[in-house]
């Protein structure tokens, strides 16, 4: 099956509305299922979509930009798998082998963009020293409106050559890079796990890991159910917090670090 | 700073509407982000209309005032409206003589506030909301997917009444307030830690590939690490780049060396998926 000119221009525009909102009204910013979704009910095949989401989804889990740094772009990555996987009809695998890379890319675009805002900022600051207020005014959006191309042009590129490209790589892949792809993205959850597990206060709260970790791996419990546990844990926490300051919070003696990273 | 606590209502030129529309304007948020002086561009979107109010007849202080804003600022775009929103209310009372004080307010706060919008919104609500959503996905269920933007709508427009709540503050309450949500913090991070521990071995998923027979016994490398203990691969992973970030090793740095572990671990018929 291929793609339309329309149903490409669609494409990137849901990327660059995607952006826009990540950068500023973040509404649907890292729920990444939620565009895949949009590109598969485009396609007619909203359920790839959704598989193809949830997969991401479960990769992007604890990376954030935090402090203004440059992360993979996994709506980018989200969107152009969906569309591959859909039109390509070599199922999800083929999708990600050339989304995940082009989301990795993006780093690369969001820095210069980044330094492009540089020059536009002082360009402001200029114009405002000038009391060019009028001027200074209409040069700020451009920052906004320039911004989201860091997703719409490599969506754009990736779709409108895509289905190509990943069909004629995919016809000489040794097995091993499917087979390592696939591997690969069953152990890239670690890494935002392990990038979540730096900004919590694993001296305080570490033992909770140990619950979470029982009922999964050994009760087989879904996610939903661990998260109302440790809602209620979270309750008594919020109350000690909130009522003694900072003193005496349900001591962990036992617990140091190294016992957590054993974990 | 002691005059921000007198109010006197003839100082007051802003409007309702007024607060309303430089809150809109805040949504420019980081797109306007650079490495010398952050989102600093959008504050000076944001204020200029109001502070065109301020300094009506004042075109110096105007100025002055622009190019204080023009300073270096980056704060989580969730919290910032609450900091923005009380400098404002300050400049307000203040006009120049407060623009030390605005730039001293926001340089002391977008730290700790970035750091509760970074760890909620950012990590925290997106880690386990995402997992939900994903584990649900992956059963061909959307959800989760639904539950999670339906939340954040509804945390969107509760984002809106933080200018607000900022502006009336101003200075005075902000330290209660970073109080409280410390504990907010605090009693969420126990949710979150929970919730790792769950995803990990539910999320993070690859198998050995090996395989050893020994008198006609043939048994696979993963049945023999699962009786071990579950999950213990992944766990072992997630520690050792735990390990590695705490060492002060980069993310992108860790993203490909699993890809590049992935690969020759499959390449050799270690691995498998």
């Amino acid at each position: 099956m291929g793609l339309t000119i329309w149903q490409v221009i669609l494409i990137t525009v849901i990327a660059y509305i995607q952006r826009l909102d990540f950068e500023t009204t973040q509404i649907i910013s890292m729920n990444y299922m939620f565009w895949s979704c949009v590109v598969g009910a485009l396609l007619g095949d909203f359920q790839m979509g959704l598989i193809v989401g949830a997969t991401i989804q479960l990769m992007s889990l604890g990376v954030a930009a935090l402090g203004g740094s440059s992360t993979p772009d996994y709506a980018v990555a989200a969107i152009i798998s969906t569309t591959v996987a859909i039109t390509a009809g070599k199922g999800m695998a083929a999708g990600l082998a050339l989304g995940i890379p082009v989301g990795m890319i993006c780093i690369q675009l969001d820095v210069l963009l980044k330094i492009i805002n540089s020059f536009i900022t002082n360009k402001a600051h200029d114009l405002a020293n000038k009391r060019q207020y009028r001027k200074m005014r209409n040069l700020i959006p451009v920052m906004t409106v320039l911004m989201p191309l860091e997703s719409a042009i490599p969506v754009f590129i990736a779709v409108l050559f895509g289905k190509t490209v990943v069909s004629s790589i995919l016809n000489f892949m040794p097995a091993w890079f499917t087979v390592g792809l696939n591997v690969a993205g069953g152990m890239l959850p670690a890494v935002g796990m392990a990038m979540l597990l730096t900004y919590m206060p694993l001296k305080k709260y570490g033992y909770w890991l140990l619950i979470g970790f029982a009922l999964t791996a050994y009760l087989k419990m879904p996610v939903l159910g661990v998260a109302l546990i440790g809602t209620a844990g979270a309750i008594p926490t919020f109350m000690n917090h909130s009522n003694s300051g900072n003193s005496l919070v349900t001591t962990t003696n036992g617990m140091t670090e190294e016992d957590m990273e054993d974990e | 700073m002691n005059r921000d606590n007198v109010v006197e209502k003839n100082d007051q030129v802003l409007t309702k509407k007024d607060l309303w529309r430089a809150m809109r304007r805040h949504y420019l948020a980081i797109s306007t982000y650079n490495y010398d002086s952050g989102f600093a561009a959008t504050l000076v979107w944001e204020l200029f209309p109001a502070l065109s109010k301020i300094y009506k007849d004042d075109p110096d202080g105007l100025q002055e005032s622009i190019d204080n804003q023009f300073k270096f600022y980056n704060c989580n775009p969730w919290v910032s409206p609450i900091i923005t929103g009380a400098t404002l209310a300050i400049e307000e009372k203040g006009k120049n003589k407060s623009l030390q004080a605005v730039q001293d307010l926001k340089a002391a706060l977008m730290g700790p506030f970035s750091g509760i919008g970074d760890t909620l919104i950012w990590v925290l609500f997106p880690t386990v909301l995402g997992a939900i959503a994903a584990s649900m996905g992956k059963h061909g269920s959307s959800i989760g997917m639904w539950i999670y933007a339906t939340i954040y709508i509804l945390f969107f427009f509760l984002r809106s009444f933080l200018y607000n709540v900022g502006y009336q503050s101003g200075t005075s309450l902000m330290t209660n307030m970073s109080d409280k949500l410390s504990a907010l913090t605090d009693a969420v991070s126990v949710l979150g830690i929970a919730v790792i521990g769950a995803i990990v071995p539910a999320t993070v998923n690859f198998k050995l590939a090996l395989k050893f027979s020994q008198a006609g016994v043939s048994l696979t490398g993963q049945q023999i690490l699962d009786q071990l203990m579950p999950g213990l691969m992944p766990v072992l992973l997630t520690g050792l780049l735990y390990w590695m970030l705490k060492k002060g090793h980069k993310m992108t740095t860790l993203i490909l060396m699993v890809i590049i572990i992935a690969m020759a671990g499959a390449g050799l018929g270690i691995f498998k998926a």
